[in-house]
């Protein structure tokens, strides 16, 4: 490990003098004239007239770039739009945005859709031209019904300035952007889901392959990133994908939204580069922890990653690479912290709850495998557990991981895998006394 | 035939209720249809509005029984069955009547170590029913939910598929309680970033109704 904690780290930089770039400090940077003025729709007036930018050097500077998608699994994006299939004049072609962030811990994409709504929308035109799709769909979810009309209202004000719609800023590229508005349910988050939720359908996530890109939304080729990955597109065109790709860590660069929530002084969305050491960010960031506490845990992207101990974070960075080895992931940059009383039997039985609600049912491992979760973590949070009970819960994980038809299933097996591994003894001391000794 | 056959254990919905709504009542008027023909022009087939459209009629109507629903597959010409498997997948829309106001509390990740609990309880004595119900009056039905995507600003709740309430206490619940039996409903907080308090003094929108800041959560009192 390149940092420990304390000393000065190298990976996030000179962190304290950070400028931000999805949310610079602009005052009603939402309002259309005011993201003009600051060098909007710049980069899609480049891209669409300038004789420099095809679809693919686009594609090629977000390559370039090292964008990694924030929703989650940290995909190459450049790479994943290179993935779409041949050109068909015949054959229409579509990108989605997933706005639905619904994993629990994260609530970045809501802040920047609120304050810089244009950003998402230029970032998805640009998008539409690199993969040639004639039409974006943002999905939302539904609880975001305040922020959805926000964003509609934006939205026509972008139609109404020529640059959404038919023929943009006189290029000859057409292109639509429609809002979907989700109705509640985790699984839409899941890419194949929420293409069938946009079809109207019950949204069941489908098998792969095929993947989006050969059979995406009503069977067509289908590019689908999340709404942060896709605002970093209009700035890599505008300061170039060498810019972009010096920002934090090396292999994982760019700025990142961190959502902070749970046992600090200071929670809420923070924007600094990715590398950013993770006790940075409980004590320097996000002000400490709570009443002077103990930090016992971290949680660092969301629930469905791997718990980390306090004692594990020493020099960790927020970058995919450092997390692996770290026995963690970076998932959706949405960062648990918990202090020393956190009682972390009862919160892990409410995380299985969560995924025991939320599975869709479809395959026999999720949907009695995260049932079988709840019934077993809940019974050993009423003290009613056994020893076995813990290895029980191992080797269901196991039955769970990789053998369904969607990542969900592995979403749910993480965090009991991990925090009973991780926090063992607490796990056995509520199991029932007169049973631990005969095991 | 297996015991468990004749007496399920999960109880099977009524698949045919009287209907809550008369013959009269189950039409769309000519600007809700233009509506919802507007919201088919977005989707390549009309089957991608019928999301929008079921909102649309949950808004008009309250909530979704089958001839609610019904009406929504005749107006989009899709099969009811679709219609009906849409409406029950997701959570948000309303398959019973309802209170006038729900109160969707965050219970999830991190709300549940920051209070949410707290706070579903202290609704639930001041309301005198327990999660899942709906007040005497007909005004209140008070739910737990899971993660809201505001997890910085914890505890918080949902008020009817509208505005969020963030950073709760008993004194804010108490005021939201007496707000909404006055027909209140709070207006949109726009919660601002802690860079933005420190680079620019406040919340960045000149337009929003109001703001709040992001504040050091409660100690949760119980976590279930
Ligand atoms: C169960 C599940 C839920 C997901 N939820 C979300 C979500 O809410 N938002 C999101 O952007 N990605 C979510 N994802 C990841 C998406 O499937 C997809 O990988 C992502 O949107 C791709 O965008 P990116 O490459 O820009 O990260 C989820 C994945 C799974 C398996
Ligand atoms: S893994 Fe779970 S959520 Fe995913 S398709 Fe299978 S049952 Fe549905
Ligand atoms: S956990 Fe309550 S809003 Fe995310």
């Amino acid at each position: 490990m390149e940092a420990t904690n304390g000393a000065p780290q190298t990976k996030a930089g000179d962190w304290r003098s950070y400028e931000r770039v999805l949310l610079p400090p602009v005052r009603d940077l939402h309002k259309i004239d005011v993201y003009e003025q600051h060098g909007g729709y710049e980069a899609l007036r480049e891209a669409l007239t300038s004789d420099r930018w095809d679809p693919k050097s686009v594609t090629d500077e977000v390559k370039a770039s090292g964008l990694r998608g924030r929703g989650g699994a940290g995909f190459p994006t450049g790479l994943k739009w290179s993935f779409m299939p041949p050109v068909d004049p015949d054959v229409p072609r579509f990108l989605c945005c997933n706005g639905d962030e619904s994993e629990p811990g994260t609530f970045k994409d809501r802040q920047l859709m609120e304050y810089n709504p244009h950003l998402v929308f230029e970032g998805m035109l640009l998008a539409c031209y690199a993969i040639s799709a004639k039409a974006g769909y943002l999905y939302v979810r539904g609880e975001y019904a305040d922020w959805i009309s926000h964003m509609e209202r934006e939205l026509e004000n972008a139609y109404a300035k020529g640059y959404v719609g038919e023929n943009i800023m006189g290029s000859g590229f057409s292109c639509e952007l429609i809002i979907h508005k989700g109705a509640g349910a985790y699984i839409c988050g899941e890419e194949s889901s929420l293409m069938e939720s946009l079809e109207g359908k019950r949204a069941y996530p489908r098998i792969k392959p095929p993947f989006p890109a050969q059979r995406g939304i009503w069977g067509y080729p289908t590019t689908i990133n999340n709404v942060e990955t896709l605002a970093c597109v209009p700035l890599i065109l505008r300061r170039g994908g060498a810019w972009y790709a010096k920002i934090g860590a090396q292999r994982h660069p760019g700025p990142v939204l961190y959502g902070i929530s749970g046992h600090v002084n200071r929670p809420g969305v923070y924007e600094y580069p990715t590398g950013m050491l993770i006790s940075d960010l409980i004590y320097e960031v996000a002000g400490g922890m709570r009443g002077g506490k103990k930090l016992k845990a971290v949680v660092p992207g969301g629930s469905s990653t791997p718990i980390l101990r306090a004692d594990m974070i020493d020099g960790v960075t927020m970058d995919a690479e450092t997390l692996r080895d770290a026995g963690s992931m970076m998932g959706t940059g949405g960062m648990l912290v918990m202090d020393e009383d956190t009682d972390i039997v009862s919160w892990l039985r409410r995380v299985t709850h969560f995924y025991h609600h939320e599975s869709c049912g479809q395959c026999t491992p999720c949907r009695e495998g995260a049932g079988w979760l709840e019934n077993i973590v809940t019974r050993i949070d009423e003290g009613e557990g056994r020893l076995r009970d813990l290895d029980l819960l191992i080797d269901l994980c196991s039955q769970m991981e990789g053998r369904t038809v969607c990542a969900l299933a592995d979403a749910a097996a993480w965090p009991v895998r991990y925090t009973v591994t991780r926090f063992r003894d607490e796990f056995e001391a509520r199991c029932r006394p007169s049973l631990v000794a005969a095991g | 035939m297996a015991d468990f056959i004749k007496h399920p254990e999960v109880p099977l919905p009524d698949l045919d209720p009287a209907p809550s709504f008369s013959e009269e009542e189950l039409v769309f008027t000519e600007e809700e249809r233009a509506q919802i023909a507007e919201y088919v022009r977005r989707y390549p087939t009309a089957d991608g509005a019928v999301m929008r459209a079921l909102w649309l009629a949950q808004e008009k109507f309250g909530f979704l029984p089958p001839e609610v629903i019904r009406l929504v597959a005749e107006t989009l010409g899709i099969p009811y069955a679709q219609a009906y498997g849409v409406a029950t997948f997701y959570t948000q829309y309303y398959k019973q009547k309802k209170g006038r106001y729900v109160l969707d509390v965050c219970t999830s990740f991190s709300c549940q170590l920051c209070g949410g609990y707290d706070m579903l309880h202290y609704l639930e004595e001041q309301l005198g029913i327990q999660k899942g119900e709906t007040t005497e009056d007909g005004l209140f039905t008070l739910q737990e939910v899971e993660c809201l995507g505001a997890c910085g600003s914890a505890p918080m709740l949902q008020v009817t598929n509208g505005p969020y309430v963030f950073n709760l206490t008993p004194e804010k619940l108490d005021a939201l309680l007496e707000d909404l039996r006055a027909g209140k409903m709070p207006a949109f907080t726009s919660v601002t970033l802690p860079q933005d308090e420190d680079e620019m003094g406040g919340n960045r929108r000149s337009d929003a109704p109001q703001s709040a800041v992001y504040e050091t959560p409660p100690v949760a009192r119980t976590l279930e």
